[in-house]
């Protein structure tokens, strides 16, 4: 696949977590408007290749939007300029000829550089082996009627639980809060009835682990909402405050 | 008791929710406030003899006390908020343009703090602390022949409307109140209060300022 597009690329590089990054420029040419972001950093990291440099290094795996190892931040925003959509679904299509492209990593304190634009995001399963799961004893299936779920709640619960975990909520966030994350837990675990007998333990144990890691604290900027690729909402960050305010005053355990 | 002053003091949420009950405190503040100060309008004699009667209300002083405590607890822990924000992004983007969700309100509620803070110190020196021999309706309309004065004071309240601008429906939020049948209600409600609050107490130094006839 090639075209005649032309873009110049404003690429963070950075050798590791331990190392000062820079910023480099690269010419991207003859890039087809059909082309995605990652396509056309492949073609740019082939040309380094053969010139004997170091590739630029960037994180993805599935291409399709569904995996959540992509994510870098172009031209000032997570994902790119769409909304409800990852990085490796960002398409030469979107952009000028011409234009300058700037690609930099997710940054907050809680997401180190490990190499260029990729990011340590094991903070995030830290939180999740403080407490975002549900407990339960091996055996058996139970039979499936005897624990009913309203259609609403399991609908709010599924619309949370699509979370890839990507982070680019705390990429987007002024303040680099884990909150829209960390609330999408609450709200897939505690909405099913399963979720409801570790829910005030899991609301404290997951709120002290995100703190741990260095996240910000939300002030509700609602940034986070418009960069999730798959739209998780706000109320569920209200649902975490709520379940957090309930279990630290009424918690009897 | 330990465990619950560190679940909300020594968190993120909880300083959150310290910071929102502080802040509708404070918004309760304001409307009592906004209604004395109304008394300007109705003339020299009512506004004296409201000033009076609360100055000699007995519970004055703990009600005074237990206000300037609330706006400690704000600053304080809104500062600490801020500080701990700031750290969160050690390094920061070279590029940022926003997908959505902030407002200029949410983006400058620290410079909007800071101001009502310098404003506030002001406000109380001259009011509280200033020469009140004539009454207080003489003391307020001579202070704002002053154009500077006027001026600082309709630009702090344009910052008090900018911060409850998103300080209000933000705090609904924080305490955990975001429902599709309220939210789009609370959020449209925030902003007439903030448009209320930052208009209602500029317009009093502007009447000041510009009104005809001499002073009292
Ligand atoms: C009349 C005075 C004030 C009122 C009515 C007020 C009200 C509020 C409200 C309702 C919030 C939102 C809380 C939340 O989201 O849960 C807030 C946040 C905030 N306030 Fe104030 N405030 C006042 C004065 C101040 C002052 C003097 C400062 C600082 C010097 C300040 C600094 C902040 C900061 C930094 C935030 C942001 C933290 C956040 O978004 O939660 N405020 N305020
Ligand atoms: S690589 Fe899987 S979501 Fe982008």
């Amino acid at each position: 696949m090639s075209g005649d597009m032309r873009f110049t690329l404003k690429v963070w590089r950075q050798k590791n977590a331990a190392e000062m990054g820079r910023f480099e420029i690269y010419e991207a040419k003859g890039v087809s408007p059909d082309m995605s972001l990652f396509e056309m950093l492949d073609a740019v990291n082939e040309d380094l290749i053969l010139k004997g440099e170091d590739p630029i290094a960037f994180d993805h795996d599935c291409r399709e939007g569904i995996c959540g190892t992509c994510g870098s931040v172009i031209n000032g925003q997570p994902h790119g300029p769409e909304t409800g959509t990852t990085t490796c679904q960002v398409f030469m299509r979107l952009f000028k000829a011409g234009d300058t492209i700037t690609i930099e990593p997710f940054r907050a304190k809680a997401f180190p550089v490990v190499k260029d634009l990729i990011v340590d995001r094991s903070a995030f399963d830290r939180i999740i082996a403080a407490g975002g799961y549900v407990s339960v004893g091996t055996g058996a299936a139970p039979e499936a009627n005897t624990l009913p779920v309203p259609k609403e709640k399991s609908e709010l619960a599924m619309d949370a639980a699509a979370c890839i975990g990507c982070g680019a909520c705390v990429a987007a966030c002024p303040n680099a809060a884990a909150m829209l994350f960390v609330g999408a837990k609450i709200s897939h675990l505690g909405l099913l009835p399963q979720g409801q007998p570790e829910r005030d333990r899991r609301s404290i144990a997951l709120r002290r682990a995100m703190d741990r890691e260095g996240f910000g604290n939300c002030t509700n900027h609602a940034e986070c909402e418009a960069a999730c690729p798959k739209e998780i909402k706000m109320r569920n960050i209200a649902r975490f405050n709520r379940d957090y305010l309930k279990a630290s005053f009424l918690s009897e355990e | 008791m330990n465990e619950l002053i560190r679940r909300i003091l020594f968190s993120s949420i909880g300083k959150k929710i310290l910071v929102g009950v502080t802040g509708v405190l404070l918004c309760g503040f304001l409307i009592s406030h906004l209604a004395g100060n109304l008394f300007l309008l109705v003339g020299e004699e009512a506004f004296n003899h409201y000033a009076e009667t609360l100055a000699h209300n007995p519970f004055i002083l703990p009600a005074e006390l237990a206000l300037l405590a609330v706006f400690l607890a704000h600053i304080a822990v809104a500062a600490v908020v801020s500080i701990q924000n700031k750290a969160a992004r050690p390094v920061a983007y070279e590029v940022q343009r926003s997908k959505g969700g902030s407002t200029v309100g949410s983006r400058t509620m620290v410079y909007s703090g800071v101001l009502l803070f310098v404003f506030l110190v002001v406000h109380i020196k001259t009011f509280k602390y200033g020469d009140v021999g004539p009454g207080l309706y003489h003391l307020v309309l001579t202070s704002f022949q002053n154009p500077f004065y006027t001026a600082f004071y309709v630009l702090a309240m344009a910052a008090a409307g900018l911060h409850l601008s998103h300080g209000a429906q933000s705090a609904f939020q924080t305490l955990g109140i975001n429902h599709p049948r309220y939210t789009p209600l609370i959020k449209a409600a925030g902003w007439v209060f903030a448009a209320g609050i930052s208009l209602g107490f500029a317009s009093l130094p502007l009447w000041a300022y510009f009104r005809t006839g001499g002073l009292p």
